[in-house]
């Protein structure tokens, strides 16, 4: 080979330097002392902070909004560290053991970030027909009283780079909850962006956190909320429901992005609204709609399997549950009743925390709410929260730290 | 009654994946287990709004194609992995300073020719030595193939057919560079790539480096078409069609141990009983918080104390979802690399600061034009940090805040030095920092990297004594951590070979 490369004087030295480099290297670890291992960084323990498997939470205080039909539940951490920070807007996932099952439920945090670092966190839940674990907590619920809950989650918060200096946020019945939390952060210096709330709701009597939103309209002239009522004509109020009239009456010239939380049917009514403002993609953001409860009015859905009860097989680490699925409720509904304790967050197909493997077996996967990745997508993985049984199946779940 | 497994693979990064489907492979009772609950590591994706991101890659190398497989493409063919890879056709632009101070603007092609080609019209009068170059890397390219091809070497084959590459390979990378007589500023060119090894170029051994660019320059990367996380769940699905079992959102607590000898795993979902186990979890943080202390050797002890403060890099990724076209926002290259000078070992110095200047854009739908919907872009940045000292130091408060700095210094980066505002068409954008890879890697300071590979402690001392760092029975560290270092096909490799060496001892029967 014509290649004579030379980088020392002599090239078997060299060679030998070559040869030797795994002698010198156990030369060099034997010449040092024999220290005690620590694995012990800050940096990990930052992480684990904030993203904890869980938080212990004892009730501290209730807030009874009887007109409203709605509790404000105010948690301190059980072991005396400061709540898992967040950004506001987020929510947590309660983990609530209801019976023999374990049952999660997202709720969006109320209260301040600035009230996490003393270990504080706020949520408050509404009564909602059918609505199992709600009712379940304003009726069981009491102060003193200890709950897990995750850290906040999820990408409902305002980024400055990203969405415009001007929010319009689009709430109805508890949906105000993280842009309470939002109007706290504003007043509390945390975050720095102008807020106007429209708020839905039927009456001036069911108006949640009416005096908490007067009071901070009075520290800060960055919050504004105008109050929208459907039934009830008052001055002081708008009068209605939440129009693109009435959004642009509220928004102003300057750009503004709009954020959307509420329940399911005022999606459906402001997301039409919303279209007529034709606003970037990028302007419009909203909360989870959580899983279908009609999944059998959804296309591709075979309406024959509505009313079968499969049987369900469940794999998780060394343990396999059999129990009962019906057609027409999410996977996850299922896992719960038979007292499985498995991963869960966001209960509308979006977060992939409950991500698990069929085994076996067929689904239904509604569209709207199909947030797996795409290699999912092409394999055999499903998020259980947002998908249904067509047959008896088998699944494996991932395991639950609490 | 605790499960019982052949193998028991703990982490299922990359290493883990490639390590649980060689087991499987050659027959063996395999569970691969994951703290997070899914696999991948750092080969995965996340969702936002309608997009979906790669939270890592950038390029891999030594696949290859059709009769020119690399190392990895070779695995991958005999595990029965098939991906769906894309070939990068640059290797990068880079705008940077030479190390005499002069400003560097260069865009370098793969493939040998292109790439000296390119050189020589920046740098005039460097094609001879970059000749000998990739001669010399070509070389090292076969001595490679032949060390590690799982039988005992020939020092005096060795002699007659790698006679450059045992001459060079004691020594780093610019010692051996200034020795093929390369100029200086050719040298600033070709040692864009040093980050991706962690140490600069003063320190990394030559054969390393130099096999580096040979599977860059030469046999050119790739990357998945629909994100790493196509790649984790073909070695998934195959992993699970030759019977393997995976238990996710399960924590490995401690090793358990009959005598000197680890014989399982306590898990959070139970006890796991085992022949071997392969552990892709940093060594110290094993012999530190999961298993009895009196069993720790010394030896390791004094590794440990050896790399005391050389953890590798640490990174920032910034993920942004553009609401416009490549085309349309002008940005033309795959990747982008923006430093303050090439001198890797001042660079090196600088990165230990939170503030530094370094950063590599990469634009995927130049590459891959359905990356992201029609009309749309994804690209992300990478900042490195050759020190967390000053991530350690933040408060919860001052961390939203130093996310936001980040995003803010990628979008002055791109105005500044590409002439392009991207402020207006930020449709999501998302930052993950050492904390984040620190929660879902686990590795300390949520280095993906390992240890460094510093001139005592490079790859290929490591790697002509492989068994020198496993020193507990029945145990075999994979990973970033391990023999090979960091990247998508050091690992993969790393853990395929140690998969092989595990699986033979349960075939021999007997104990190491």
């Amino acid at each position: 080979m014509a290649l004579n490369v030379k980088v020392g004087l002599i090239g078997l030295l060299d060679m030998l330097k070559f040869a030797n480099l795994a002698k010198k290297r156990e030369q060099y670890i034997n010449s040092m002392p024999a220290e005690e291992i620590k694995a012990d960084y800050p940096i990990n323990n930052f992480a684990k902070a904030m993203h904890p498997d869980y938080q212990p939470l004892t009730v501290d205080e209730i807030i009874d909004h009887k007109a409203a039909g709605a509790k404000t539940f105010i948690f301190r951490r059980s072991d005396g560290k400061p709540a898992s920070y967040f950004r506001a807007g987020q929510y947590i996932s309660l983990k609530l053991p209801i019976g023999d099952s374990f049952v999660t439920r997202p709720y969006s945090i109320s209260s301040s970030p600035k009230q996490a670092l003393e270990g504080k966190l706020a949520v408050t839940i509404r009564t909602n027909p059918g609505g199992f674990a709600a009712d379940y907590m304003l009726e069981n619920l009491k102060v003193g009283d200890e709950i897990k809950g995750s850290e906040g989650l999820g990408s409902f918060f305002y980024e400055q780079y990203r969405d415009a200096k001007h929010v319009v946020a689009l709430a109805g019945g508890s949906g105000i909850t993280p842009f309470l939390s939002m109007a706290c952060a504003i007043r509390d210096g945390i975050e720095d962006f102008k807020l106007t709330i429209l708020c839905g709701s039927r009456s001036e009597e069911v108006i949640l956190f009416k005096d908490e939103f007067d009071k901070i309209m009075a520290e800060t002239d960055k919050v504004k909320v105008v109050h929208v009522l459907s039934d009830e004509q008052k001055d002081g109020y708008e009068n209605g429901f939440i129009t693109a009239d009435l959004i642009k009456k509220y928004a102003g010239d300057e750009p503004y992005s709009i954020f959307i939380c509420g329940p399911e049917a005022m999606y459906r009514f402001v997301d039409k609204e919303v279209a007529k403002l034709g606003l970037e993609k990028k302007y419009i953001r909203q909360e989870f709609l959580g899983a279908t409860k009609t999944v059998w009015e959804h296309e591709g859905y075979p309406a024959d399997k509505k009313d079968q009860v499969f049987k369900l097989t469940v794999k998780q680490g060394p343990n396999e549950t059999v129990c009962d699925c019906s057609a027409n409720e999410p996977i996850l509904v299922a896992i719960e009743r038979a007292g499985i304790k498995a991963p869960s967050r966001c209960r509308s197909g979006e977060c992939g925390w409950c991500r698990s493997r069929v085994e076996s077996g067929e689904v239904f996967i509604p569209a709207e709410t199909d947030g797996r990745r795409w290699g999912d997508k092409q394999s055999k993985e499903i998020h259980p929260c947002a998908t249904f049984a067509l047959s008896d199946i088998t699944i494996i779940v991932p395991g639950e730290y609490y | 009654m605790a499960a019982k497994y052949d193998v028991v693979v703990v982490g299922s990064g990359n290493a883990g994946l490639s390590a649980a489907v060689s087991c499987v492979v050659q027959g063996k009772k395999t569970l691969l287990i994951d703290q997070h609950n899914m696999p991948g590591g750092v080969a995965s994706s996340f969702k936002r709004g309608r997009f979906e991101f790669d939270p890592s890659v950038h390029e891999i190398c030594d696949v290859g194609a059709g009769d020119d497989l690399g190392h990895v493409g070779h695995i991958m063919e005999k595990n029965g992995i098939d991906v769906d890879w894309v070939t990068v056709p640059d290797c990068y632009r880079c705008i940077s300073t030479y190390s005499d101070g002069t400003p560097m603007d260069v865009t370098i092609p793969a493939g040998r020719e292109a790439y000296i080609d390119a050189i020589e019209k920046y740098v005039p009068g460097s094609r001879a030595s970059l000749e000998k170059f990739f001669d010399l890397i070509y070389e090292i390219r076969l001595a490679k193939v032949y060390m590690f091809d799982g039988t005992p070497n020939d020092s005096k084959y060795m002699q007659k057919h790698f006679p450059n590459t045992l001459k060079t390979c004691g020594y780093d990378s610019l010692t051996v560079m200034k020795a093929l007589g390369i100029p200086q500023k050719a040298i600033d060119i070709i040692g864009v790539y040093w980050p991706y090894l962690g140490v600069p170029l003063d320190e990394v051994n030559f054969f390393h480096f130099g096999n580096m660019i040979d599977m860059y320059v030469t046999r050119r990367a790739v990357v998945p078409h629909h994100t790493s996380h196509e790649i984790t769940m073909t070695f998934m699905n195959r992993f699970y069609e030759l019977g393997g079992e995976a238990w996710f959102n399960c924590r490995a607590e401690e090793f358990l141990f009959d005598g000197d000898k680890c014989c399982g795993v306590r898990t959070t979902l139970g006890d796991v009983e085992c022949k071997q186990v392969l552990a892709n979890i940093n060594p110290n943080i094993i012999y530190a918080k999961m298993m009895p202390k009196e069993l720790v050797p010394e030896r390791e002890k004094k590794l440990a104390t050896a790399r005391k403060d050389n953890l590798s890099t640490r990174f920032s990724m910034i993920y942004f979802a553009l609401n416009k076209s490549c085309e349309e926002l002008g940005l033309t290259d795959y990747c982008v690399f923006f430093s303050s000078t090439a001198d890797s070992r001042k660079e090196y110095e600088r990165l230990k600061s939170i503030d530094n200047d370094y950063n590599i854009l990469i634009s995927y739908n130049n590459i891959i034009p359905d990356a992201s919907p029609e009309g749309t872009c994804i690209i992300s940045f990478t900042k490195l940090f050759s020190s967390g000292e000053d991530w350690s130091k933040l408060t919860p408060e001052e961390y939203y805040k130093a996310k936001d700095k980040m995003i803010a210094k990628c979008i002055s980066d791109v105005k500044d030095k590409l002439g392009i505002d991207i402020t207006p068409y930020i449709e999501e954008v998302e930052v993950a920092t050492p904390m984040t890879f620190a929660r879902y890697l686990g590795t300390p300071e949520g280095t993906p990297y390992g240890f460094e590979v510093t001139s005592w402690d490079g790859v290929i001392a490591r790697m002509t004594d492989i068994e020198a760092d496993f020193n507990i029975k029945g145990l075999r560290h994979i990973g970033a951590g391990s023999f090979f270092g960091d990247g998508y096909s050091s690992t993969w490799i790393n853990g395929d070979m140690t998969a092989g060496l595990a699986c033979a001892e349960i075939s021999e029967g007997g104990n190491k």
